[in-house]
C-alpha cells in the first residue's frame, strides 16, 4: 500500500492530488476533510490550534494505516493534519483512500478515523482548555494580558504605612484622609489693595478711621462715613463691608474720595477654599509639589504614608559578564540590570542587585537568607525552558509559591509570578530585554502600585495606528513596543520594528505598548489599537 | 532521559521538557515517582495520562533508561 502522511503548518491542498495506482486498479478514491467549525464546546470561536508530538503522531498514523491495511486492502492512503493555528472553516485534516472498491476504501477511513482520536499524539489545546477533563480539575489556561494583571493584583496587598516628614514624602502614597483644620481661608481678607467701606453706606467720601495690613488682627464696627485703608490679604475688620480697589478712589490726607463703586466686593470670605473638617487628600494620593504645598499649609508636616518597598533583583545566568567588561565570544551583556534599576527608580525604589551563575548551590550561597527580608523579588533569568526552570526553583527554595508560571502574551510568555505567606511577591521575567521591559512596565509596574496603596486603574487607552502591525497570527496576546505621539490634536501609535524579543533598538525608543489581541495577525494603519503609556514617556 | 510535555501539561508544569536521571533501568512507576517529586501537579492528571517511549506508547512492563526520549501523552483530540 501506497502510504504518504505529513504534518503541515500550511493549508491543505483542495483537494488532495489522487495517488497514481496501476493503471485501472482502482475503483474508488475517497477523501474526507475535517473542518473547523465555528464554535467549541458551545461557544463561538475563530479558529483551533493544533499541536503534535510531530514525529510520534506520523509514525502512529502510519502504523495505524497499515495496521488497518491488513483487514481493508487498500491501494493508497494520503493523510494531511495542520498545525498551528487553524481558522474556522479550513481543513485541519485531510485523509483520501484510493481502494479497488468503495468498501473497503470507506471501512478503512471510518476506523482510521475512530483510531486518531483515540491514539495519535495531536491536541488542540485551546479546545482542551475548555472542556473537562478527567478528574473534574480544569487544567490552568495560560494567562491574558488582564487576567496575569488581576492575578498579581489579587496576590499583593498594600505595605504598611508610616509617618515621615514632608521633606521626605516627595512620590509617595497617602494613606490617609487631610482634612481642613479650619475654615480655609480661616477669615475674610481683602483680595486687592483699597478702601474697606459698608456695603449700605450710600456715601462717596469717607474718613480714614485704620490701615490694615496683612498679618494685622483689628476688629472693629465700621460708623456710616468711615472707612479702613486695607491691604491684599489684610482681614476685614467685621462684615457687612465691600473693599474698592485703590485705583478707584482718590486719597486725600486722612479722607479718601471714591471714584467708582462696583458690586464686586473683592472679599475672599472665610471657608471659601474649604471648610473645616472638609477632606481635602483621599487615601491613595500621591504626594507630588502641589499636595506637600497644601499639607504645609495645613500644618500637616508628618502625613502618613506607604512604606518603601524592600527590593532584590537577581540576574541569573552563565553567559551574562557586566556592562562595563568586554563579553568574551559566546557572553553577552548584562543590560536587565540597568534596565531593572531604572524602571525602579522611577518609583523611587532602590534594589539591591546580585548577579549569580546557573548553579543552584552557587546561586543559593550567593542570595545567602536575603531573600526573606524582601518585599518584592525580582529574578531575571534566561529564555530557555531550562533557565525558566531554574528561575523557579530559586523562587521555592526562598519559601514562594508560584501561582503561574508562563502567561499566554507575548513577549512574556515564560513570566513565573510567585507569592509568599508574609505579603512578599516575586517575578521570574524571561531574559530577553524586551520581554523585561513589557513585564515591568504591566506586571511589575501593577504590583508596586498596589504595594504602595494607589488605587486599581486601567493601563490602557485607545488610540489610533500610524502603519500597519502584523503579529504573525499568533494565537498569543501580542505586546508591540511603539511610539505614541500626538499629531494635528490627535494622538497616534507608529509601532517600532521589532525582530525579536531581544531587541534593545525597539525598546530605546518606546514610549508605549500596543496590546494586540490574540488571533489578529494584522491590523493596518487607521485602525484603533489599545495601548499603555511606559514609564518614561518623551 | 528527555521527558517531554504536550498541550495543558506544558501549561500544568510551566515547561516543554525537563531531564530527569533515573540510573539504572526503572518501570514506568518509578518514572512517574521521580516526575511527581519534582512537578506534585502532574498527580491531577497521572490517571488520564499515557507514557510514550522512543516514539511509541509504552506497554505495561516497559523499562526506561536515561537514553530514552519520553513523552506525557494527554488524551488526544486531533482531526
Amino acid at each position: 500500500m501506497d502510504i504518504d502522511i505529513q504534518l503541515t503548518r500550511g493549508r491543505i491542498p483542495e483537494p488532495l492530488p489522487i495517488p497514481v495506482t496501476g493503471a485501472g486498479t482502482a475503483g474508488a478514491w475517497i477523501e474526507f476533510r475535517g473542518v473547523v467549525r465555528g464554535e467549541e464546546e458551545g461557544l463561538p470561536i475563530a479558529a483551533l490550534e493544533y499541536e503534535a508530538y510531530e514525529e510520534m503522531a506520523v509514525r502512529e498514523m502510519r502504523r495505524i494505516v497499515e495496521d488497518l491495511g491488513r483487514e481493508c486492502p487498500c491501494l493508497a492512503v494520503r493523510v494531511r493534519h495542520r498545525l498551528g493555528v487553524v481558522p474556522v472553516g479550513e481543513a485541519a485534516l485531510s485523509v483520501g483512500v484510493a481502494g479497488r472498491h468503495r468498501n473497503e476504501a470507506l471501512a478503512l477511513l471510518t476506523k482510521f478515523m475512530d483510531r486518531l482520536k483515540h491514539d495519535v499524539p495531536i491536541w488542540k489545546p485551546r479546545a482542551l482548555a475548555l472542556a473537562n477533563p478527567p478528574g473534574g480539575v480544569r487544567p490552568p489556561s495560560a494567562p491574558g494580558v488582564e487576567q496575569v494583571l488581576a492575578r498579581v493584583r489579587a496576590g499583593c496587598r498594600p505595605l504598611e504605612a508610616e509617618r515621615v516628614a514632608l521633606r521626605d514624602a516627595a512620590g509617595r502614597v497617602l494613606r490617609e484622609v487631610v482634612c481642613a483644620p479650619e475654615d480655609q481661608p480661616p477669615f475674610d481678607r481683602s483680595a486687592v489693595d483699597g478702601f474697606a467701606v459698608r456695603l449700605d453706606d450710600p456715601a462717596d467720601e469717607f474718613s480714614i478711621v485704620d490701615d490694615i495690613r496683612a498679618g494685622d488682627w483689628r476688629p472693629r464696627r465700621l460708623q456710616p462715613g468711615t472707612a479702613v485703608r486695607i491691604a491684599t490679604g489684610g482681614a476685614l475688620p467685621c462684615d457687612g463691608l465691600q473693599v474698592v480697589m485703590k485705583e478707584a478712589a482718590q486719597l486725600d490726607g486722612a479722607r479718601v474720595r471714591l471714584l467708582r463703586r462696583h458690586s464686586s466686593r473683592n472679599i475672599r470670605s472665610r471657608g471659601e477654599e474649604a471648610r473645616a473638617g472638609q477632606a481635602l487628600l483621599e487615601p491613595g494620593a500621591v504626594l507630588r509639589p502641589g499636595s506637600l504645598a497644601l499639607l504645609a499649609s495645613l500644618g500637616q508636616v508628618q502625613p502618613l504614608v506607604t512604606r518603601r518597598p524592600r527590593v532584590l533583583h537577581v540576574v541569573t545566568g552563565d553567559e551574562i559578564v557586566p556592562p562595563e567588561q568586554a563579553p568574551q565570544q559566546g557572553q553577552i551583556r548584562d543590560s536587565n540590570s540597568t534596565l531593572v534599576r531604572a524602571f525602579l527608580g522611577s518609583f523611587d525604589v532602590e534594589p539591591a542587585q546580585l548577579r549569580v551563575a546557573d548553579d543552584r548551590a552557587q546561586a543559593r550561597a550567593a542570595m545567602g537568607d536575603r531573600p526573606q527580608a524582601v518585599d518584592l523579588l525580582l529574578v531575571s533569568g534566561g529564555a530557555s525552558v531550562g533557565e525558566h526552570d531554574f528561575t523557579g526553583v530559586l523562587l521555592e527554595e526562598s519559601g514562594f509559591r508560584i501561582d503561574f508560571r508562563r502567561t499566554n502574551t507575548r513577549p512574556g510568555k515564560p513570566l513565573i509570578f510567585a507569592t509568599r505567606e508574609d505579603g512578599a511577591l516575586a517575578f521570574g521575567l524571561p531574559g530577553n530585554p524586551l520581554a523585561h521591559f513589557v513585564c515591568l512596565n504591566l506586571f511589575v509596574r501593577a504590583a508596586l502600585e498596589k504595594l504602595a496603596g494607589l488605587p486599581e486603574r486601567n493601563f490602557f487607552s485607545t488610540t489610533v495606528l500610524a502603519a500597519e502591525v502584523r503579529s504573525d497570527g499568533d494565537s498569543r496576546e501580542t505586546l508591540w513596543p511603539a511610539r505614541v505621539k500626538v499629531a494635528g490634536g490627535c494622538a497616534e501609535a507608529t509601532p517600532l520594528p521589532w525582530c525579536s524579543s531581544g531587541d534593545l533598538t525597539a525598546l530605546a525608543a518606546a514610549n508605549a505598548l500596543l496590546h494586540l489581541p490574540a488571533g489578529c495577525p494584522v491590523l493596518s494603519a487607521g485602525a484603533e489599537v489599545a495601548f499603555a503609556s511606559t514609564l518614561t514617556p518623551a | 532521559m528527555r521527558v517531554l510535555f504536550f498541550a495543558h501539561l506544558k501549561d500544568l508544569t510551566g515547561c516543554a521538557e525537563i531531564r530527569l536521571q533515573i540510573g539504572a533501568p526503572a518501570s514506568a512507576d518509578d518514572v512517574w515517582r521521580e516526575l511527581l517529586a519534582l512537578h506534585p501537579e502532574l498527580a491531577l492528571v497521572r490517571g488520564s495520562v499515557r507514557l510514550a517511549r522512543n516514539l511509541e506508547y509504552a506497554g505495561p512492563n516497559e523499562q526506561f533508561t536515561d537514553a530514552d526520549e519520553v513523552a506525557l501523552i494527554p488524551p488526544v483530540s486531533g482531526g
